[in-house]
């Protein structure tokens, strides 16, 4: 498993915040992106995070 | 028409320039005292990872300029009479909600384990397979109970240091196997960052968990309302 790094950290942080917090109200209707559940998205968003640190890091050395 | 929501402000509208996703036009919809700022969609259209991170930039904006409650991403009304129509049963705890966050930003703490050893293997000699997996997965329940009650004794010492403002304060534990806390706090936006600062040494003192402090956000964790 990779190694959960400080940005993953900050990044999960936020991400559950978009997707979890703020105001809900009644009537209103919560959709997917892309095809893909609000539910996991947040993981993806990460993964898709980590992945480009790591091309960054590959690039970089 | 579809409107793709991102916060909640008082009227009237408030004097902002932003735009919302895509660079698509803000529409303000209104009534009784309370407005929320929507980008102007085209149903058509399907989302993409990135413009969740636009939802929070725009959302960053609009509470930079104003008083604002962050919708959660993925509200979306049909029109502008929907989006006043969901309005309107909720002005009196909007604005209540709005007063709780006026001037303040949300701080998160979050403490990882710095080691997750997976539990020991007890050897039980003379036992077969069947024992052997019992013992295992009572050692496996141990050792979650007991990264628990650590947890909790974290979260526990961070909200004592958080005195000033615990009623602002919200925390889980042992949300992901890497994450120990998760903590929210709301505070003045003109102390955000020192306090951050006040925040990353105070987590620094955890030898077990290594403690990461982001924002300031908008107060995505304090914008519930009931």
């Amino acid at each position: 498993m990779k190694e959960f790094t400080p940005a993953d950290a900050s990044l999960l942080e936020l991400v559950d915040r978009l997707l979890h917090k703020g105001v809900v109200l009644a009537g209103e209707a919560t959709i997917s992106v892309a095809g893909v559940d609000l539910i996991y998205l947040g993981l993806n968003v990460v993964l898709a995070a980590v992945e480009t640190l790591e091309r960054a890091e590959r690039r970089a050395s | 028409m579809t409107l793709v929501a991102h916060a909640v402000a008082r009227a009237p509208r408030p004097a902002v320039e932003t735009r919302g996703l895509r660079d698509r036009p803000l529409v303000w919809s209104e009534i009784d005292g309370i407005g929320v700022w929507s980008t102007d969609w085209d149903s058509a259209m399907t989302f993409e990872t990135a413009d969740l991170m636009e939802h929070h930039r725009v959302v960053e904006r609009l509470c930079a300029a104003e008083t604002c409650l962050p919708m959660r991403f993925g509200t979306v009304f049909a029109s502008d009479e929907g989006a006043r129509a969901a309005l309107l049963p909720r002005t009196a705890e909007l604005r209540e909600a709005l007063e709780r966050v006026a001037g303040k930003s949300e701080l998160a703490v979050t403490l990882l384990w710095k080691e997750h050893p997976a539990p020991a293997r007890t050897p039980a000699e003379g036992f077969g397979p069947g024992t052997q997996f019992m013992k295992e997965r009572g050692a496996a329940y141990r050792a979650q109970e007991a990264e628990r009650a650590r947890a909790a004794e974290l979260a526990g010492s961070l909200i004592a240091e958080l005195a000033a403002e615990q009623p602002l304060v919200w925390h889980e534990t042992c949300t992901t196997p890497h994450v120990a806390v998760s903590l929210a706090v709301l505070t003045p936006s003109e102390r955000a960052l020192e306090r951050k600062r006040e925040l990353e040494a105070l987590v620094s003192r955890f030898v077990d968990v290594a403690g990461v402090v982001s924002g300031p956000w908008p107060p995505y964790s304090f914008a519930r309302v009931r």
